[in-house]
């Protein structure tokens, strides 16, 4: 096959000592960086974008690739060690992650396990990516706005996975955060919105520091309670690499939801304006549609494997549109695209024509990355692990620091600490009141891009609901939601049926 | 108590000078400007896009012409409020060292913004030089329904709808003069506005609706590859290169009609005459560079356009004055 | 007879339900809901979220009612506090100093550890902070107002 020879191709340009080496640094600096609260891939590329100039355009690439890729490893350490996400797609495996490792007390395979879906995803995406990249491509470019808009109405009633114990609390708290998303400059008209005649609100409420607060911070105003506990003497025998390698069993059982959020991340990475965070959010909703061996929150191998292994493929698939087409699928992407546009090199159409080398050599780059990454995040894992030995007491002020921090770093500004605060207490109060935060940050995300495609859609089709029909694409994924919708209500009636017959 | 208090006093004092940057001397009473220290440059938007690229190239070209008199020049993100708390930051800054040291990256498509959601205005500033100026076009894509503005014209005296796609920002200001030129409605013409040129770009090529607008930077590799056509330039003259076959609109009649999307450099307007006289200057310089015009116009496909601070200013003012008419303020 | 003191879980859903009514308020009028040819307007989603989310309120509201409150010890907001003295101590002596002052005070005043102690846990967290973000991130932490007093 063609494409297979290219990618052989690519893995000569590779192999030379000087791009392996830059390949390894990359991974180093994009797992340091994506393990710190804050920093999110997107400052982390931009603020090591000029670290590459020294390098030729391939090899700077290549490091910029890695790191990009890395960046998505390194957000669960932090998510599982400290419940404080690395960046926003790690939100999810925090979950999960961070009850494995202290309520289940098994830090070490909860990171382990983290790393191997990872490494799967991100394996699957870069498969899909060199066997049928440009096709891929193509194929998101025919999700317009009406397609867009049916596909996330299905994605939003995923949330209704993650609700919990009481429903409307759930759905309370997810209108909220559709609400607070909405503020801030609305594109489609070029005003502001619900700025309140705040400056700072003109650019809305920032995710990174929300995410800190609600998840991070939050989680410290807890831990409060918990600092005089003794700290327990049985961890000191997880702290080795063999101590904290998965069981059969527990491979048996990342696997199916690893493989399956791989493809789906992917293709969540392809789609236009959904990035790894998206994907990391789907992932974990679907795996609510399955079955886990432990249920989902409370530290579950199935959690972890389902978000770590999206975020790794959305990755992956958002280089397809980058490569291929030209198009930056999300922020990072489009500081990527503004480097290699500095090196001279033009992503779009052309590129694989072009410079093969370079496009070829860049996913081969990345086949490595991820096997590198993999090496070093599972040899560090012991000495991460010594973090959890730290008394709660000294950790409490150690992780308000760097909440503080991250929530500064995002925009450089005290409006990210004030966020980063009021949305911590907010948090606390609301998990103490049992309401579940998860929602909120789920529908922060993806009411956006609702709301905008779906006024895209009606610009288009003048106001009329027909274009959600006309559009095959579009006309399927809502017969996909009316099933969805409709099948719980459907059971219920039959129940009701059913009881009524036996009387 | 007390050893606590000494020991605070001291760790009080280390940080301070450990987290001092630089050396920190007055300007002096010397008549002629030179950096003495660090200078800001602010970008309001994030790293990486367009604004950080024309900044980042404009430092490393005053750095290799040794302009800046050693000095380092810090690139400080101020993206809060979409921008416009870092434009109000400089504008605020007071006469001194520091006002002679900070510059922003200012462009039209910053300008626009703050002057429909904000009070500030172009006046708060002071201008330093203008550099660049990017004109738009209207694209067709593979599966337009139209193959030329002919025919859009035509279609519009039908009383067909069309819908065009582009960036925020200029590309709506330049949609607004279109359709009043050719006298038709925006419910006729509708616009949808992107986060970026690039998604609109993704929507042409999918085929979800028929025009494009953009500048030639972002679409001309589209072009090279066959998927996307220009057929109209807002500008007053045709386009070279690829572009060149698309007619402006004095072809068809009308009076052309062009937003330039301008990329310049202000100040606060506190900044001393001697600073206002070095910048400008230096900025001169690194627009008659080869780096700059190989390196970054052509590439960019932009159309070099130096003005020094006082032509700036009359220029800058006279866009202002006309989109706050234009937006009926 | 006995008055139900306002409880915390009573007052989220209080609190949603006036973010729904301010968002439906500004939604219709300032925003606009829904246009002819362009369809849904700025304030058209919100609009209809706010109403939704008025009514869960409600819901949720009378199902708070029924339930016990839980209880907020003191201590747990000192973190929160230290924040805040952060902030407005940065205003002064700028945010690194700041946030050194708070992670020394906090370990070896508040929570009574030994100097050496308290020492490495400073020593690592002014590490990150400094090895990670100021030196290597470049972020600009603010100065504070007395810095800037001096160095101008």
């Amino acid at each position: 096959m063609e494409n297979l020879q290219m990618l052989f191709m690519g893995f000569s340009v590779v192999l030379t000592l000087e791009n392996v080496m830059v390949t390894l640094l990359g991974a180093i600096l994009g797992l340091i960086v994506g393990a710190m609260p804050g920093i999110g891939s997107l400052a982390g590329v931009a603020l090591l974008l000029p670290l590459t100039y020294k390098f030729n355009p391939t090899t700077a690439i290549i490091m910029l690739g890695s790191l990009y890729y890395a960046n998505m490893y390194g957000g669960s350490f932090s998510a599982i060690l400290l419940n404080i996400p690395g960046d926003s797609p790690a939100v999810m495996t925090a979950l999960d992650g961070y009850p494995m490792a202290t309520k289940r007390n098994r830090p070490g395979q909860a990171l382990f396990t983290a790393n191997s879906s990872s490494f799967i995803g991100g394996l699957i995406g870069m498969l899909i990516l060199t066997f049928m990249g440009p096709l891929l491509a193509d194929l998101g470019l025919k999700f317009g706005p009406a397609e867009m808009t049916s596909l996330l109405l299905v994605a939003m009633t995923s949330i209704g996975w993650l609700v919990g114990e009481s429903p409307t609390k759930g759905v309370v708290l997810t209108l909220v955060g559709v609400l607070l998303a909405s503020m801030g400059m609305d594109t489609l008209t070029g005003s502001p919105r619900f700025d309140f005649g705040n400056i700072y609100l003109l650019g809305g409420i920032p995710f990174t520091p929300f995410v800190i607060g609600t998840v991070g911070f939050s989680q410290v105003l807890k831990l409060m309670e918990e600092r005089n506990k003794k700290v327990e003497a049985n961890l000191n025998q997880k702290l080795t690499i063999k101590g904290s390698l998965l069981t059969a069993h527990d491979f048996k059982r990342l696997l199916p939801p690893a493989i399956r959020s791989g493809f789906m991340g992917t293709f969540v990475g392809v789609l236009p304006g959904a990035g790894a965070t998206t994907g990391a959010f789907l992932g974990y909703a679907m795996q609510k549609t399955f079955k886990s061996e432990e249920p989902l929150g409370t530290g579950a191998i199935e959690g972890i494997a389902a978000c770590e292994s999206a975020n790794n493929a959305a990755a992956a698939g958002a280089f397809a549109p980058l490569l291929a087409l030209g198009i930056p699928g999300s922020g990072t992407g489009a500081v990527l695209l503004g480097g290699l546009m500095m090196w001279g090199l033009n992503p779009g159409p052309l590129l694989f024509t072009t410079n093969p080398d370079f496009a070829w050599g860049l996913i081969a780059s990345l086949f490595l990355a991820n096997i590198l990454t993999l090496i070093i995040a599972v040899g560090i894992i012991p000495f991460l692990i010594q973090i959890l030995t730290v008394p709660v007491r000294m950790l409490i002020p150690i992780i308000t620091v760097v909440c503080v921090v991250g929530g500064y770093s995002t925009s450089n500004s005290m409006y990210g600490v004030i966020i980063m605060l009021l949305s911590g207490v907010f948090g606390y109060i609301l998990d103490r009141n049992g309401y579940g935060v998860a929602p909120m940050l789920l529908a922060f995300v993806l009411a956006p891009l609702l709301e905008s495609n779906m006024r895209k859609a009606f610009i288009i089709s003048n106001g009329k609901l027909d274009i959600f029909f006309d559009k095959p694409i579009s006309a399927f994924l809502l017969l996909v939601l009316f099933a969805i919708v409709l099948t719980p209500v459907i059971k219920f009636i039959l129940r009701k049926a059913g009881v009524s017959k036996k009387k | 108590m007390k050893k606590l208090a000494i020991l605070l006093g001291v760790l009080l004092l280390v940080s301070m000078s450990v987290f001092a940057a630089g050396q920190t001397e007055a300007a002096g009473a010397a008549k002629t400007f030179t950096p003495s220290k660090n200078i800001d440059w602010y970008v309001t938007s994030s790293p990486g896009g367009g604004s950080d690229i024309f900044t980042r190239t404009i430092i490393d070209i005053a750095v290799a012409e040794n302009l800046l008199n050693g000095q380092n020049v810090v690139v400080q993100y101020k993206t809060d409020g979409a921008g416009e708390v870092g434009r109000l930051l400089v504008s605020q800054i007071k006469a001194g060292v520091q006002a002679d040291h900070t510059l922003l990256t200012f462009n039209s498509g910053d300008l626009m913004p703050m002057l429909k959601n904000t009070s500030n205005r172009f006046e708060n500033f002071q201008p330093i030089a203008h550099m660049a100026v990017d004109k738009h076009l209207i694209f067709i894509g593979e599966y337009s329904k139209y193959k030329s503005f002919e025919e859009v014209l035509a279609a519009l005296k039908r009383g067909e709808r069309i819908v065009l796609g582009g960036s925020k920002g200029d590309d709506i200001a330049c949609h607004a003069a279109l359709i009043k030129e050719i006298g038709v409605t925006e419910d006729q013409f509708s616009y949808i506005a992107h986060d970026a040129t690039s998604g609109a770009i993704t929507a042409i090529l999918g085929g979800h609706f028929d025009l494009l607008i953009s500048k030639p930077a972002a679409a001309s590799q589209y072009v090279e590859a066959g998927k996307i056509k220009p057929i109209l330039a807002l500008s007053t003259s045709r386009f070279p290169g690829n572009l060149n076959s698309a007619p402006t609109l004095s072809e068809f009649g009308y009076k052309n009609v062009e937003v330039p999307n301008w990329r310049s450099i202000v100040a606060p307007k506190s900044m001393s005459a001697e600073a206002v006289a070095y910048w400008t200057n230096v900025f001169k310089k690194v627009s008659e560079t080869e780096t700059w015009n190989k390196g970054y116009i052509e590439k960019q496909k932009l159309v070099p356009d130096y003005m020094d601070s006082e032509t700036f200013r009359a220029y800058g003012m006279q866009f202002q004055k006309e989109y706050l008419a234009s937006i009926g303020k | 007879m006995q008055t139900k003191k306002i409880t915390s879980k009573m007052l989220i859903p209080i609190v949603t339900a006036i973010i729904a009514i301010v968002f439906i308020y500004f939604g219709i009028t300032k925003y606009g809901f829904m246009h002819e040819v362009r369809g849904p307007l700025p304030g058209f989603f919100p609009t209809i979220i706010g109403f939704l989310l008025l009514a869960l309120s409600v819901l949720a509201f009378i199902g708070s009612l029924k339930e016990e409150s839980p209880g907020f010890p003191v201590e747990n907001w000192y973190p929160a506090l230290g924040v805040v003295a952060i902030m407005l101590s940065t205003l002064v002596i700028g945010m690194l100093p700041s946030l050194a002052l708070f992670v020394l005070l906090w370990l070896r005043w508040f929570e009574k550890f030994s100097w050496k102690a308290t020492l490495i846990g400073f020593a690592v967290i002014m590490a990150i902070v400094i090895g990670a973000f100021v030196m290597w991130l470049g972020v600009p932490f603010p100065k504070g107002f007395i810095y800037n007093l001096i160095a101008y």
